[in-house]
């Protein structure tokens, strides 16, 4: 019985009309998050002023392009969003973005952010579906690529990826931090008092709690109200408050609005359809009688499609408790922190004062991490241990150019968790230089969390 | 069908809210806030110290451009002295600017790397005189103009040797020139910030008193960021960690000669001038600083209320300054002691200043968007 209900969850063949209208809002989304990036001088401050990067454990030979191929690399990011938005030439546009969008990310780990990684799997499950098979330019230039049905799993997909996003996301509240301490909200909120009608509010202890459990329990909550038809307009209407206050109280950037977007899939299809006859009595050359024409993905790509989503979920489900790997507080040491929904858990700030040291003369020189770094490099470098690492290296490598060989480097940090205090972060007497990476390894030079 | 319409009603609201939002955003600068609901630190610092501040400073500039050209005019001991004294008045009156560089000082380049850097060029300037043929703000200029420039015109050697460059040396027209040209530049620039920052003026300050909030463009994060700049990186590296030997590739350990105003021998009495600034600005004066707002965010270090730590760490470094008489470079050659003492209490504040303090406010050093990780 219940594998029948599997079975029907998984093949039955649903209205695409939701997949339509997620590829439209999702692309436009993407499209203006890509412009923003370009408007706002992005690509010179991240990519061409730095004089080195960071990258991504085993993604070392991912290097910034020339400037030129920089402003490339985001054009064809901005054209292949358009071109999803639109439905042109789809496949081939997710595959550009996606190609595109991963590459700037892997460059430098400085800007890793937790939306970031949404768009980059997003828009991987979007490159297997066929959403552009309705209310598309591709439908328009060729009509016998029109389907009106899909398989329910290529709309599922989606919720079944937004469902482990928030679950997660609570999960990575539930601690005595977010929900006893009411950190780092009891900093932040406190923070906006000034702004106008709500800002007196939130400088009351009282609503750092309040806000703390109520975003937990948004969090474990919303897919659940969304999927049921019943709860939906409350669940949608929760997603509404929830980021816009969001993106009202902090900075953010696009990553309420790409929520916004993303969640419209858990809509009725008759809703769906209402939105995009709305659009088509715009654009009346859109308007066509519907008659049921059913996807059926080509057999040769059946099963390896299966294999690649099981895994891609079980990799989905296990990346985020990989930190269990790790002995240690995970917000001190950060070791399995990326990639796993974690948003918004800490106020972390520090500061760190390297020392490149010449062997042959013992003498001490303190570094001026300006001197290598950007600002945001830098911010970004001193409370996260695997950069710290990646930084010693470089001024291992600098030096030794300047006529100092085999030098060693220390590292005196200073790092506050949640408005702690500052203390020491890492054994300021090891040799950075000579630690080695790993994918998996604990850091022993971080000194263990003194609560 | 209702719910259907609830929901198409719900992604309207959502349109709609989206332009307010991105709107109010854009224009967080402009916007002004009704009576009584703005940041009081911000309107305090800004009225009480940052203005008062540029005002003193832009005074003092016109005071010394005077006394340079009084003595250009009729260069002897009594001219020269009264041109050095008011030299010393305005570069004291620039350590409580220093760490306002950002608005109309960054506008206007009235900032540490344009108007300080130090040591300076001294064959620069030499060549520059000789020749007189240069742009005195021109970029390759920068290391041959500015305070530490008229600390060598005025201070370069004993006073007789001075006057000597400014009356019988074959240069001295074009040594007098020099000088009343970098005093006349910095007096431009002060007046120029002074004006912008008034209400009267470009009424920067309504610009500053209504950017609120904590994110990156608001007033407390352009204040935090160039004061920790301003602290960090000129106070502890260029005027003492440079000098002591810490940074740099060069085996041979001390260059006192690198000190902020090596020739008037006044280094130690700046720094104290700069810190007490920043001491002042932190707490707001007499009024609401920052001290108020760490005090409200009840952030501990160690048990010990975070405001405490701030403040004693502040006092003592102040004293140690006290302690240390000038001139810095002949301290550094044999007291060095105390000055990598002094070295190690700066570094102090810096980490309470740049973790402690920015972490308590929420204040970021920040340039794009965050999650918060």
């Amino acid at each position: 019985m219940t594998a029948i209900k599997l079975k029907t969850y998984i093949y039955k063949p649903i209205h695409i009309a939701p997949l339509a209208f997620f590829r439209i809002a999702f692309g436009a989304v993407l499209f203006i998050s890509s412009i923003r990036f370009i408007v706002h001088g992005w690509i010179k401050d991240f990519y061409i002023t730095p004089r080195f990067h960071f990258p991504f454990y085993g993604f070392e030979w991912i290097t910034a392009l020339s400037p030129a191929g920089m402003y490339a690399l985001y054009t064809c990011m901005a054209l292949g969003a358009f071109m999803i938005c639109v439905g042109l030439y789809y496949r081939i546009a997710t595959v550009l973005f996606l190609c595109c969008f991963a590459y700037a990310e892997m460059i430098d780990k400085t800007y890793y952010l937790n939306h970031y990684y949404l768009v980059t799997v997003m828009v991987l499950l979007m490159s297997l579906v066929p959403a552009n098979r309705y209310f598309s330019v591709d439908v328009l230039c060729n009509p016998s690529l029109k389907r009106t049905h899909v398989p329910a799993w290529t709309i599922n997909t989606f919720k079944w990826q937004l469902a482990i996003i928030y679950i997660y996301a609570a999960i990575s509240k539930m601690n005595t931090d977010w929900l006893i301490n009411a950190m780092p909200l009891k900093i932040w909120l406190p923070a906006n008092q000034f702004i106008p009608v709500i800002g007196k509010w939130l400088a009351l202890p009282a609503t750092a709690i309040i806000f703390s459990w109520c975003g937990m329990l948004f969090d474990l909550s919303v897919v659940f109200l969304l999927v049921n038809r019943r709860t939906r307009p409350f669940g949608y209407f929760f997603v509404i408050i929830f980021h816009l206050l969001t993106a009202l109280l902090f900075q953010i950037g696009m990553f309420p609005y790409i929520m916004l977007a993303a969640t419209t899939i858990f809509f009725s299809d008759s809703f769906h359809m209402r939105m995009l006859k709305a659009i088509s009595s715009v654009i009346p050359s859109l308007r066509k009688i519907d008659i049921q024409q059913n996807y059926v993905p080509s057999p040769m790509f059946r099963k390896p499609g299966f294999i690649f989503l099981l895994v891609y979920f079980v990799f989905q489900l296990l990346i985020p408790i990989r930190f269990l790997l790790y002995p240690g507080k995970l917000l001190w040491t950060e070791e399995g922190y990326r990639f796993s929904w974690r948003v918004m858990l800490m106020e972390k700030g520090g500061t760190t004062f390297f020392y490149v040291i010449e062997p042959a003369t013992g003498r001490r020189i303190e570094i001026n991490n300006r001197d290598f770094l950007t600002g945001y490099q830098e911010r970004m470098m001193e409370t996260q241990p695997d950069m710290m690492l990646q930084y010693a290296k470089i001024l291992k490598a600098e030096y030794e150019k300047m006529g100092i060989q085999h030098a060693a480097v220390q590292a005196e940090s200073y790092v506050t968790l949640n408005g702690t205090g500052s203390r020491l972060f890492i054994d300021s007497t090891v040799n950075l230089a000579e630690q080695k990476e790993t994918l998996f390894g604990h850091k022993k030079w971080i000194l263990p969390y003194q609560p | 069908m209702k719910q259907k319409k609830t929901l198409a009603g719900l992604l309207s609201v959502v349109t709609v809210i989206i332009v307010l939002i991105s709107c109010s955003k854009s224009n967080s600068t402009g916007t002004v806030t009704p009576p009584g609901t703005g940041d009081s630190a911000l309107a305090n610092i800004g009225t009480n110290i940052i203005i008062p501040s540029f005002q003193t400073f832009s005074s003092a500039m016109v005071a010394l451009d005077a006394s340079v050209t009084t003595f250009t005019a009729t260069p002897n001991a009594t001219t020269l002295s009264a041109a050095q004294a008011a030299f010393k008045t305005a570069y004291l009156a620039w350590e409580t600017c220093s760490e306002y560089g950002f608005g109309p000082a960054a506008d206007q380049s009235l900032i540490t790397a344009t108007i300080n850097i130090f040591p300076t060029d001294s064959v620069l300037i030499k060549s520059n005189i000789s020749s007189g043929s240069y742009t005195i703000d021109g970029i390759a200029n920068l290391k041959a103009q500015g305070f530490s420039g008229i600390d060598f015109l005025l201070f370069g050697a004993d006073n007789a040797t001075t006057l000597g460059r400014y009356t019988t040396d074959a240069s001295a027209v074009n040594a007098k020139k020099y000088l009343s040209a970098i005093t006349a530049s910095i007096k431009t620039k002060a007046a120029a910030v002074a004006t912008a920052w008034s209400a009267s003026g470009g009424n920067y300050i309504n610009q500053f008193t209504t950017a609120i909030g904590v994110s990156s463009g608001s007033s407390l994060s352009l204040l935090m960021n160039a004061f920790v700049q301003d602290y960090d990186v000129v106070m502890k590296s260029y005027k003492l960690g440079i000098p002591i030997g810490k940074y740099g590739t060069t085996v041979l350990p001390l260059a006192p000669s690198k000190v902020e105003a090596y020739y008037s021998g006044m280094s130690v009495q700046l720094m104290i001038q700069q810190v007490k600034a920043l001491q002042n600005m932190y707490l707001g004066g007499t009024g609401y600083g920052f001290d108020d707002k760490v005090i409200a965010s009840k952030v501990t270090k160690n048990s010990v209320p975070l405001n405490d730590v701030i403040t004693a760490e502040f006092n003592t470094l102040i004293a140690k300054l006290t302690a240390l008489p000038d001139p810095l470079s002949a301290q550094i050659n044999n007291n060095l002691t105390a000055v990598n003492d002094v070295y190690t209490e700066a570094t102090k504040l810096v980490v309470l200043l740049k973790v402690d303090l920015s972490s308590a406010l929420a204040i970021k050093i920040s340039f794009q968007d965050d999650d918060g990780d």
